[in-house]
């Protein structure tokens, strides 16, 4: 199984390479993806060395323009498609109809991944995207089962690639407009999530209380381990009582269901995170490294012991199990 | 033209007779041009309605009304794809697809595009005009610039936008139950709790403020989307199809405030208040339309 | 980490800590040179980060790391990058970056990961958030080595590096043997050193 990895700088991208991964994804500097954090992502510059340093070391890279372009002014998206192919990306991952549409028609030989964004989740939608754009490749949307994930290799020509380690969306991706709802900004419009800017975290007395535009996502008591203002992993009170209604503060580790997913016919493995420091994507490349090599060789994979670097410092195996829901 | 005011399938969990008795008086009494049906959010709901929906389709077409079948929001299991594929294969009324696969399904006949659908920019609306959409109507977070531009290129294609005018607004879908887990359930076994709350179950941050509304796998914004000054400028693009999502209190009321708000015999400065004083605390919101947060309320008159 | 990084870590804190324990009563325009010679040098070194530093609006972070007598002040912006000496308590910043000194220095060398501090409440972030984002993917970015860096610009001066570092160490490690019986300030000040240590050849094992 291929191993797919996040880097939102060259120095990440390197120590993704390093730390053996198949592939790394990576994003323009801008709005085109669908983790456009201040500071973060490329430069054309930067990719062309990136591509130089992965290819170098025999390894893929693919471009993430995974988000919806802006109606009346979809040149942003356009340069970005044409850029990714003129400078050698192996895939771009996309995720608008209309973007699909633009590279299938201007470069027949990019290939095309479809983002997690597009949130094609049964195999009727796959099937759209095979037959109109060529699509070589699904990252499937984090709502499916095991099963699920199965049923639809069963009935799909296209390869699919699942996640297994990282920040977990409880929503179908790509169909989201929590955050929009709290800031104006949002994954498909803006490529952000709860962005930073719009982020305030205030002490309480011993409380931390993150806030996210006008409204209290959580309050941490002293010392309790602390997680994003994603929305979606806030503590809100419904039915009188207060919890994490949506998600804990929580990462999907499903490295210990690489039998599994080998066995419904996943192509690829992917890790969640061009966000994250290279000490993180160091650590969780080598983890999962390691695990598929241990699997491949056919020795038990071993448990990643990442628990310290997750999120609210614990894991899930998230929708894949079907007591998640 | 003058404008249509249409009515988007029911999103919550009514029991099948409240729900059926609802168009009935609709189908009598409102002003409404096109009633959108169906079971969109949760699968497990779907046969509550499915043994009123023929009486409900025919009381709706006998008074005039064009009827669309809406098609489910989010579809992964092997009973859904086969609800969604039977559906594809009716004929007689139009649909509306709201998500990706039942959009393949109808490829090559005229078809709705909900606002389940990403439809974000001119090019992704040529695309699907191409393959037979005749109606899109466009998802919520979309400003006023975004929706004025696809309704130039709307025009060029020959397809019809609707935009939502009022209602909660559906923010986000999932194959996790929200209702079931608030009530310490499980999607399985859930009871069917959300039928408790007809407008959805408040959602409160812990400092106490009302921020969203869980409707089942569903997600909506606690505020009322409402677009009344907005009309005229919409018009002005030429979007003459204009939303409501059903809520449980008087939506005969709520059709005729924009039937008339739409013919010009009541001004926005006259509806905004009636359409606040029956939405009560939530408030009603249109920052999405006019470029902001979406909970925002901008004032237009 | 292996021996010769952690003896770093140890040299680092303690001579910063020296170092501003002395400057503390001092007049700060008198340390400037020194602060501007670092950033000069960081600068020559990572021409990108400091690229992504400077497309930044305008913005002041308090750079504070609560086991030194004194904090930093990193004005980020087109103006250009600078970093001065201050105290915690003194004017309000646009954004805080608050945690022990080696925290705060495997961040900015990019051994570690700044939102799994952030999980677990050894780094605390107040004000303007992007900001501070911003700052990390910029610092995350280059594979800044301050002591190495440092070391270069220093010349000459470089070869004493290594017997302080090792001179270090063993001070430490004599003071981490008067942990228990002493209850002095200054062994509790090394508390969180040890603590950070103890984390991290935990890791590497």
């Amino acid at each position: 199984m291929e191993l797919i990895c996040p880097a939102g700088t060259l120095a990440a991208l390197r120590a993704a390479v390093d730390a053996g991964a198949d592939s790394v994804y990576v994003g323009f500097r801008d709005e085109t993806n669908a983790r456009n954090f201040p500071g973060l992502n490329f430069s054309r510059d930067e990719l062309r060395e990136g591509l130089a340093y992965a290819h170098a070391h025999g390894r893929n890279v693919f471009v993430a323009i995974n988000t919806y372009a802006r109606a009346g002014s979809p040149e942003a998206w356009h340069r970005a498609i044409d850029d990714a192919a003129t400078l050698g990306a192996d895939a771009v991952i996309l995720a608008d109809l209309g973007m699909l549409d633009y590279a299938a028609r201007r470069h027949p030989d990019l290939r095309l991944h479809l983002s997690v964004q597009a949130s094609a989740s049964n195999p009727e939608a796959i099937a759209l995207y095979k037959e109109a754009f060529g699509i070589r490749r699904v990252v499937l949307p984090r709502v499916l089962t095991i099963p699920d994930i199965a049923r639809l290799n069963a009935e799909i020509d296209v390869e699919t690639e699942v996640f297994v380690f990282g920040g977990m969306c409880p929503m179908a991706e790509g169909r989201c407009s929590l955050s929009s709802y709290a800031t104006g900004h949002s994954p498909n419009g803006q490529g952000v999530c709860s962005p930073a800017s719009h982020v305030r975290y205030e002490q309480r007395g011993d409380d931390l209380v993150s806030r996210l535009g006008e409204f209290t996502i959580n309050v941490f008591e002293d010392g309790e381990p602390a997680g994003y203002p994603t929305l979606c992993k806030g503590r809100f009170v419904a039915n009188d009582r207060a919890s994490y209604l949506f998600e804990e503060p929580t990462s999907l580790n499903a490295i210990s269901l690489l039998p599994e997913l080998k066995a419904a016919g996943v192509h690829a493995l992917k890790i969640e995170g061009r966000q994250r420091g290279r000490a993180y994507i160091s650590a969780v490349v080598r983890a999962c490294r390691q695990a598929v090599d241990a699997f491949e060789a056919g020795k038990p994979v071993p448990a990643a012991a990442l628990s310290e670097i997750t999120e609210g410092q614990r894991d899930t195996a998230g929708a894949y199990k079907k007591t998640w829901r | 033209m003058s404008a249509k005011i249409t009515l988007g399938p029911v999103l919550f969990n009514w029991p099948g007779e409240v729900w059926r008795d609802f168009y009935f008086r609709m189908a009598d009494e409102a002003p409404i041009d096109t009633y959108y049906v169906g079971e969109i959010v949760c699968s497990k709901r779907a046969p509550f309605l499915a043994e009123h929906l023929p009486a409900v389709i025919e009381r709706l077409s006998a008074a005039g009304r064009e009827v669309v079948l809406a098609s489910p929001t989010l579809v992964t299991t092997e009973r859904e794809r086969q609800s969604v594929r039977e559906l594809a294969a009716s004929e007689g009324l139009m649909l509306e697809a709201n998500d990706m696969g039942c959009l393949g399904l109808l490829a090559g006949r005229p078809h709705a595009v909900g606002p389940m659908v990403n439809v974000y920019n001119e090019a992704t609306l040529a695309w699907m005009a191409g393959r037979g959409a005749v109606r899109i109507t466009l998802p919520g977070e979309l400003n006023r610039q975004a929706i004025a531009a696809l309704a130039k290129a709307a025009k060029e294609h020959g397809v019809e936008l609707e935009i939502q005018v009022f209602g909660r607004l559906p923010l986000a879908i999932s194959a996790r139950c929200y209702h079931a887990r608030a009530h310490g359930l499980h999607k399985d076994g859930c009871q069917f709790i959300c039928g408790q709350d007809a407008d959805g179950m408040r959602v409160d941050t812990l400092d106490g403020e009302s921020f969203l509304a869980v409707n089942g796998t569903q997600t909506l914004s606690y505020t009322y989307n409402a677009l009344i000054g907005e009309l005229a400028d919409l018009e002005g693009m030429g979007i003459t199809r204009f939303r409501l999502s059903p809520h449980s209190f008087d939506m005969l009321a709520v059709a005729r405030l924009y039937r008339d708000l739409a013919d010009g015999r009541r001004s926005a400065a006259e509806v905004a208040p009636v359409l606040a004083a029956m939405v009560g605390d939530p408030g009603l919101s249109n920052g999405f339309y006019q470029g902001r947060e979406g909970v925002a309320s901008v004032p237009t008159l | 980490m292996d021996d010769a990084e952690r003896q770093g870590r140890i040299f680092e804190t303690m001579f910063a800590r020296l170092a501003l324990t002395a400057a503390r009563p001092l007049p700060p325009a008198l340390l400037q040179p020194a602060l501007d010679l670092i950033v000069a040098t960081l600068r020559r070194n990572h021409p990108h980060a400091f690229a992504r530093l400077e497309e930044l609006d305008d913005a002041e972070v308090l750079i504070d790391p609560v086991d030194l007598p004194l904090a930093f002040r990193l004005r980020l912006g087109p103006a250009g990058v600078r970093l001065r000496l201050c105290r915690r308590d003194g004017e309000a910043a646009g954004a805080v970056i608050r945690g022990e000194f080696p925290v705060l220095l495997d961040l900015l060398e990019g051994r570690t990961d700044g939102d799994a501090l952030f999980f677990s409440r050894d780094l605390v972030i107040e004000g303007d958030t992007a900001v501070v984002v911003a700052l990390r993917n910029a610092v995350d970015g280059e594979d800044i080595d301050l002591a190495a860096d440092l070391a270069a610009a220093l010349g000459p001066f470089a070869r004493l590096l290594a017997p302080a570092r090792q001179a270090a160490t063993r001070l430490h490690d004599d003071l981490a043997e008067l942990h228990g019986l002493l209850l002095s300030p200054a062994t509790r000040r090394l508390e969180g050193v040890e603590r950070r240590l103890a984390r991290l050849e935990k890791k590497s094992h």
